[in-house]
């Protein structure tokens, strides 16, 4: 396992006082969670540009929609499970009119641990993929995080950045990100690992643990536009691709490598993630090992299917 | 229905522009009528109006074509492929929101009101609320969103016409005591007969009223 440097929430908090320094214009909507999304540093920072919705999701989304409308950037930010009570409001409010709305959830995946299965959204990228104009961007570390999240600010249109809650691996030093591009974190022949989110440091081990195998990392950050151009140029060299993603295997990351591979280089594919709810547990990583997400138990898979190829 | 409204010159042209569309929300736009026409009598330039109940389209579109921002021709194009869709979408003439689904339009309010406040400018946010769709929660969500910021630019107007989609409110979900309602949420409530000179004269008096949202009930006797 890699470095554990700053959380998730941690380097959204603190991304989000940058940002509001530099940009006046860019207002803060919480519902009732800004101690547990870190969105009270906003508020300590810029106690006017922080509204406090209350526990009410939907109103939440609508009131940042109107702020978007007289010219503001709203970042409205929740736990990704609730953010999706509002679903149809970010449907037919914010997506259908393309507004400037940046949703940013945290608590993601299988991060709320404690919590269980009522908390830990594993179905929030396929709702907000199948949106016309929404984008989709799942960071993998802190330092994705912020950069990731300056340039959602910076660029006009819905997005929706999803995030996790705890300590995040260090997956970059200083490389330059950028939206709709995937990362190649290393190079590989008979198996490509396309992973997002904390996934992606999972993927790295993995593939240090398969060292027999010839294993290729990529992060797909953007999972909306997804890049088609790299993701054809890994199709073209590897035997095997496998994507990994703390979500369900139907809509996400999975489905959206399936939907393009299977249109332009068909290519065999095994979608790791959930296929059903989660559950409670007093450890993060014990939870993840549970779902066959922890780095031994999906190179063990891998390992299988390569037998059987 | 009162018959000098139901007969009025305004909705015998909405009658004839949904007489090809199966009378396609027509009801509902009768009783929004003078709402609209007050609404937009009273409207300054910065101001915004919020058609919530977005169903009212057609009543919408005959008040732009009394002002001249819509012809004819244009009515006439009502639900066409190429026409006037069946409920607003943002771009139209004072449409800064696509509505068509309920509940909504009071949050975005609440969001244009906040930004405004942050500017220091003036302006009024106007929502056009059915009495239906007070049914849905996230209109009491945003109504205690618009008191707890204390947004006296936000004024709703319930077009209060005792009927929603499969019968009277009062037997679908009862609304009453609306004006209650309401008040306990920290509005300040005005009740008043659902006619555009009546819904007038109180937006002017409205504008003194300071340091809390607003709701007009008009009722459709």
């Amino acid at each position: 396992m890699g470095k554990i440097i700053e959380s998730f929430r941690e380097a959204f908090g603190r991304a989000l006082v940058e940002i509001g320094k530099e940009n006046e214009n860019v207002v803060v909507l919480d519902a009732d969670v800004k101690g547990s999304t870190k969105t009270i540093y906003f508020e300590k920072a810029f106690p006017n540009r922080f509204f406090q919705i209350g526990i009410s999701e939907q109103d939440l989304i609508s009131t940042a929609a109107g702020f978007a409308i007289a010219g503001k950037i709203p970042v409205a930010s929740a736990f990704a499970a609730f953010m999706m009570r509002a679903w149809e409001q970010i449907r037919n409010t914010v997506a259908r009119d393309n507004l400037n709305v940046k949703i940013v959830t945290t608590h993601s995946g299988f991060s709320d641990f404690m919590d269980g299965s009522s908390h830990q959204c594993l179905e929030d990228i396929a709702l907000m993929r199948v949106l016309p104009n929404m984008k989709v961007l799942v960071p993998a570390d802190a330092y994705a995080t912020k950069v990731l999240l300056k340039q959602i600010v910076e660029s006009e249109g819905p997005f929706y950045m999803r995030l996790g809650r705890d300590y995040t691996i260090k997956v970059y030093d200083e490389e330059e990100l950028k939206i709709g591009k995937a990362e190649i974190l290393r190079e590989g022949e008979d198996v490509f690992l396309i992973a997002c989110g904390f996934m992606v440091p999972v993927a790295l081990e993995v593939a240090e643990k398969l060292n027999d195998l010839s294993v290729g990392v990529a992060d797909f950050h953007t999972i909306k536009p997804l890049d088609g151009d790299i993701l054809l140029k890994i199709a073209k060299k590897a035997n095997l691709i496998v994507t990994l993603e703390e979500h369900s295997i139907f809509g996400g990351l999975g489905g959206a490598v399936a939907e393009v591979l299977s249109e332009k280089m068909p290519r065999m594919i095994i979608r790791i993630g959930t296929r059903e709810f989660g559950k409670s547990s007093r450890d993060y990583l014990a939870l993840l090992d549970f779902y066959g997400l922890s780095a031994e138990k999906v190179a063990k898979r891998i390992v299988e299917a390569v037998k059987g190829l | 229905m009162s018959e000098s409204l139901v007969h009025s010159a305004l909705s015998d042209k909405l009658k004839e522009m949904l007489s090809e569309v199966n009378n396609f929300h027509l009801n509902s736009s009768i009783t929004c009528l003078e709402i609209l026409k007050a609404v937009i009598a009273k409207k300054r330039e910065n101001d915004v109006v919020i058609l919530s109940k977005g169903h009212s389209a057609p009543a919408f579109y005959v008040i732009l074509s009394e002002i001249g921002l819509l012809s004819e021709d244009e009515l006439k194009s009502f639900a066409n492929l190429d026409g006037l869709p069946s409920h607003v979408i943002r771009g139209l003439p004072f449409i800064e929101i696509s509505s068509g689904s309920l509940g909504q339009g009071l949050s975005v309010a609440n969001g244009i009101a906040l930004a405004s406040k942050l500017e220091g400018e003036e302006k009024n946010i106007y929502v056009i609320l059915g009495d239906g769709e007070l049914d849905e929660g996230q209109i009491w969500e945003a109504a205690m969103t618009s008191s707890h910021y204390k947004l006296d630019n936000v004024i709703a107007i319930v077009d209060r016409n005792f009927n929603q989609l499969t019968g009277k409110t009062e037997e679908i979900m009862s609304k009453e005591p609306l004006g209650e309602k309401w008040k306990s949420f920290g509005w300040e409530v005005f009740e008043v007969e659902n006619k555009a000179e009546k819904i007038l004269e109180l937006l002017f008096e409205l504008d003194k009223v300071k340091g809390k949202p607003k709701v007009i009930i008009a009722k459709w006797e």
